[in-house]
């Protein structure tokens, strides 16, 4: 016997994950998550019982947290579509964060131009150019990665960047600009959306969304197209499927989606009903890349991803009593979130290897 | 770690070695070897015979359910490659493990342990051209890799692993991917090593004459066991072979007579480059007809893929025309053809042919998405896709559980079954097969030969690249050896004599 022996792990490659062992693999990472966040909890002097159950009753609770848990969750939900529909192509679309800007210019651009017109249409239109608008700069990054190849996600990055300063060009002492100080004017009360249930309607038609995309993308030919150049760009090839025109294709789709959530955050909620200042609009533009997350755990399946966005939002709206009820110290409710997101993520790890005990 | 040891002398020995994999194949059971200095220990099995897992766990990629393996004697285990190498075992890989922009002095170096502190490069230099002279090896250290050829590639790994101190290499289909000419040197090499006191253990699926010509010894593998030892001067190939698969092996397929019809492809100056830029193709000319099957015989890299490729729309058109039925498609989309009843099996099966997180239902959809018969107003009509992917499956004999299993669970031969299945149903006129045997093994490799003339049989014409000689003998029409991107002759069938035909296709012949 040599001291070889002393390893009794193995990794095992797994060829294909099933949807039941990433759900179980996923509620696994949330049990760890939680469990080490217990532990900071304890440090600070908190039960952890005790926060957890505020956190949750905080976040459920109709008369408190619960509409901005939906109206978060499924902004997530917008982000994640967006991401799902481009990473089954296999496109890193990293420019929701950008769509999303765009679309709130789009959405924006026709409430303040035509503030006459009926809800019943005005509405509609707002949602309308906020996609149209997304998904010009989505089909953007598409184009420049189908034509030009050049990387997706530098595209997208870039792009992203130049989205941020154009709001601000508009909202911060530009055209757009209101009575207070670096935010936007408000909305004309024509603009104003109809809440259901606690929550925009917009919630409403990201859910749908959800579903469709679903059945688009396993049931149409056009999904299956996409499927097959996510799997192998060469097997896409070999039966004549349009790489290019597919990838700007998903990107432009991937850029409406996300383009509406600029509606659905600025003009759907009504505490906000403008554009806030740069800092507070840049902070839910970097909630977007949640979507990555939320689309890769879910195994880019959209009607899963509709219950994970709504926990993540439950978790995002209640993890702010730990500060405000418990008055632990600032930063602890973003420790959380951060946990959450980093289990999930390194928890991908079993989604491809198993480990095996050696005997 | 190194110590000497003398000829003759056990350097690694497994005992009750037993393998079983999740999902209960067994993969080996109780397989008892001992591999010797200075000789040559082949072994010999079919795909799925249990010759990559036992790979595996010689060098430590896999850890064994059961048995034990001993280096000179001494127990081991392995938990990495990086213990097999320390313990002295090497390994050449089939898929070269190599980095193609570094020279081969950088690649032998690469992973070696005193490679993480100061390189002395003159000292290392030193070392390597002392091993080359010792073992009669020729090789420029300065070349970069991707400028070599693919036997010159395999010396660069028994290289790395001799620097490394290995006494027994572990060879994965070692002669696969040479030309004849590389593979007689390199035969010769195997000879000096074994001479100087090193183990050699090549794995072996096809080529059995190379292993006749070099080996000692001969351990046959059958569904993970040890069906046959034998010393290589008591065998015979036709009982080694028989042994391989259990069965009386049919070396010999018969010929449906066919009668010769129209005219269906015809091609005419046909050049191409390849992914450099360089002319691949240079001015090819020829026509196939219904009933026909064209074999082109040729080593891989002489124009051969481009040929495939620009006959399936995949790569551009240089020079000259291409007629299909009458009517030019030089020009025409992948799409088109494949509408037109041009079917493509091209030569990689995982990832081209078929994908494997595609389910097998999925991956026939794969030639039917643009058939009408199988889309309802841009959406997939997935009860009448089920139906047929259930008939083309059992129709073809593809083994799996279900049409919902994911391709990746399929071995080797069963891939190809796969690929035959979604391509030959849907191809009226004209097949093209890149490679359709390569790596597989004998069973299926007569499986896909007996598919090949069934199409004959129906009247599409074939046109079959292949870089085994025999095959394009045995079961075509006309052939047409290429070297270096043109056609050095068309011939028929029975006038092709093998010494000719071989001699043509590595540009040893001359038409004086």
């Amino acid at each position: 016997m040599t001291s070889l022996e002393t390893l009794k792990l193995k990794l095992e490659r797994v060829p294909v994950v099933s949807g039941g062992q990433a759900v179980r693999i996923s509620l696994l990472s949330l049990v760890f998550s939680f469990i080490i966040f217990s532990i900071f909890l304890s440090i600070e002097g908190a039960n952890p019982i005790d926060a957890y159950s505020n956190i949750f009753s905080f976040a459920l609770d109709p008369n408190l947290g619960l509409p901005t848990t939906l109206h978060r969750g499924l902004f997530l939900l917008f982000s994640t579509l967006a991401f799902v529909v481009a990473y089954s192509a296999r496109l890193w679309n990293v420019g929701m964060e950008g769509q999303f800007y765009l679309g709130t210019i789009g959405a924006f651009a026709v409430a303040y131009s035509l503030p006459e017109l009926h809800p019943a249409i005005l509405i509609p239109l707002m949602l309308l150019a906020g996609a149209i608008f997304g998904a010009g700069y989505g089909a953007l990054a598409g184009f420049l990665r189908g034509k030009l190849n050049v990387n997706e996600v530098v595209g997208c990055l870039m792009l992203n960047n130049i989205a941020f300063w154009l709001v601000y060009l508009l909202t911060v002492g530009g055209p757009w600009a209101g009575i207070a100080e670096s935010t936007s004017r408000p909305l004309p009360p024509n603009a104003h959306a109809p809440i259901i249930s606690y929550t925009p309607f917009t919630s409403y038609l990201a859910i749908g969304i959800a579903i469709v995309l679903y059945i688009f993308l396993s049931k149409s030919v056009v999904g299956y197209k996409i499927r097959v150049l996510g799997n192998s760009p060469t097997a896409a090839q070999h039966i004549g499927i349009n790489a290019p025109r597919t990838y700007i294709l998903v990107m432009t789709i991937g850029g409406a989606i996300a383009g509406l959530s600029g509606y659905h955050m600025w003009a759907g909620d009504p505490a906000f009903l403008m554009i806030p200042r740069p800092e507070a609009y840049k902070a839910i533009g970097d909630l977007t890349y949640w979507g990555l997350i939320i689309g890769l755990v879910c195994l880019l399946n959209p009607v899963a991803a509709i219950p994970t966005s709504v926990f993540i939002g439950s978790i995002m709206m209640g993890s702010t009593v730990l500060v405000r009820r418990l008055r632990l110290p600032f930063g602890l409710d973003v420790l959380f979130l951060g946990l959450v997101s980093i289990t999930f993520a390194a928890f991908q790890f079993f989604y491809m290897y198993k480990v095996r005990r050696m005997k | 770690m190194h110590r000497e040891v003398g000829r003759g002398e056990a350097i690694l020995e497994v005992r009750g070695l037993t393998k079983i994999y999740p999902g209960g194949v067994v993969a080996l059971d109780n397989v008892d070897l001992e591999f010797k200095s200075g000789e040559i220990h082949a072994i010999l099995g079919e795909n799925g015979a249990g010759k990559t897992t036992l790979m595996n766990i010689l060098f430590g990629v896999l850890q064994p359910d059961r048995g034990e393996i001993y280096v000179h004697g001494r127990k081991v285990r392995f938990r990495s490659p990086l213990d097999a190498i320390n313990m002295g075992i090497g390994m050449v890989h089939q898929q070269r493990k190599l980095i193609p922009a570094h020279t081969v002095l950088e690649n032998i170096i690469l992973g070696h342990p005193e490679a993480g502190k100061i390189l002395d490069f003159k000292k290392v230099r030193r070392d390597i051209e002392e091993l080359c002279r010792k073992y009669g090896f020729k090789i420029d250290l300065d070349a970069r890799v991707w400028q070599l050829s693919a036997g010159e590639q395999q010396l660069v790994e028994i290289l790395r692993a001799l620097y490394r101190g290995a006494k027994i290499l572990i060879l994965d289909e070692p002669t696969s991917v040479l030309t004849p000419l590389e593979t007689e040197a390199f035969l010769t090499s195997l000879k000096s090593m074994s001479r100087q006191e090193i183990a050699l253990v090549p794995f072996v699926t096809h080529k059995l004459p190379e292993v006749f010509a070099i080996s000692d010894r001969v351990t046959i593998l059958r569904r993970g066991k040890v069906v046959k030892r034998i010393e290589t001067k008591d065998a015979t190939m036709k009982a080694l072979a028989e042994h391989m698969v259990g069965k009386e092996v049919l070396f010999v397929l018969s010929k449906p007579k066919v009668s010769i019809g129209g005219e269906i492809l015809k091609v005419e100056n046909l050049s191409a480059m390849n992914d450099k830029g360089l002319l691949a193709l240079k001015n090819v000319s020829f026509t196939i007809r219904e009933g026909e099957i064209f074999g082109i015989a040729g080593v891989s890299g002489n124009g051969q893929q481009e040929l495939a490729e620009v006959l399936a729309g995949l790569r551009r058109v240089e020079t000259g025309r291409i007629i299909f039925m009458g009517r030019d498609i030089t020009n025409a989309s992948v799409l088109e053809r494949l509408k037109m009843g041009i079917g493509y099996i091209p030569s990689e099966r995982l990832g081209v042919g078929v994908i494997g997180g595609f389910s097998l239902a999925e991956n026939i959809l794969m030639s039917l998405y643009f058939d009408k018969e199988f889309v309802n107003r841009g959406l997939l009509n997935y009860k009448k896709i089920r139906e047929y992917a259930e008939k083309v499956i059992s129709e073809f004999e593809v083994v799996a559980p279900s049409i919902n299993t994911k391709a990746a669970y399929l071995s080797g031969g069963n891939l190809q079954r796969l690929v035959l299945s979604r391509v030959i149903p849907k191809t009226s006129k004209l097949l093209i097969a890149n490679l359709p045997t390569t790596g597989l093994d004998i069973a299926a490799t007569e499986y896909v030969r007996k598919r090949l003339l069934e199409c004959k049989e129906k009247g599409m014409g074939v046109l079959l690249i292949s870089d085994d000689l025999d095959e394009v003998l045995q079961i075509s029409d006309k052939i047409a050896p290429i070297y270096e991107g043109r056609f050095v002759s068309i011939l028929q069938a029975e006038e092709a004599q093998k010494e000719v035909v071989g001699a043509m296709m590595t540009g040893a012949y001359s038409e004086r």
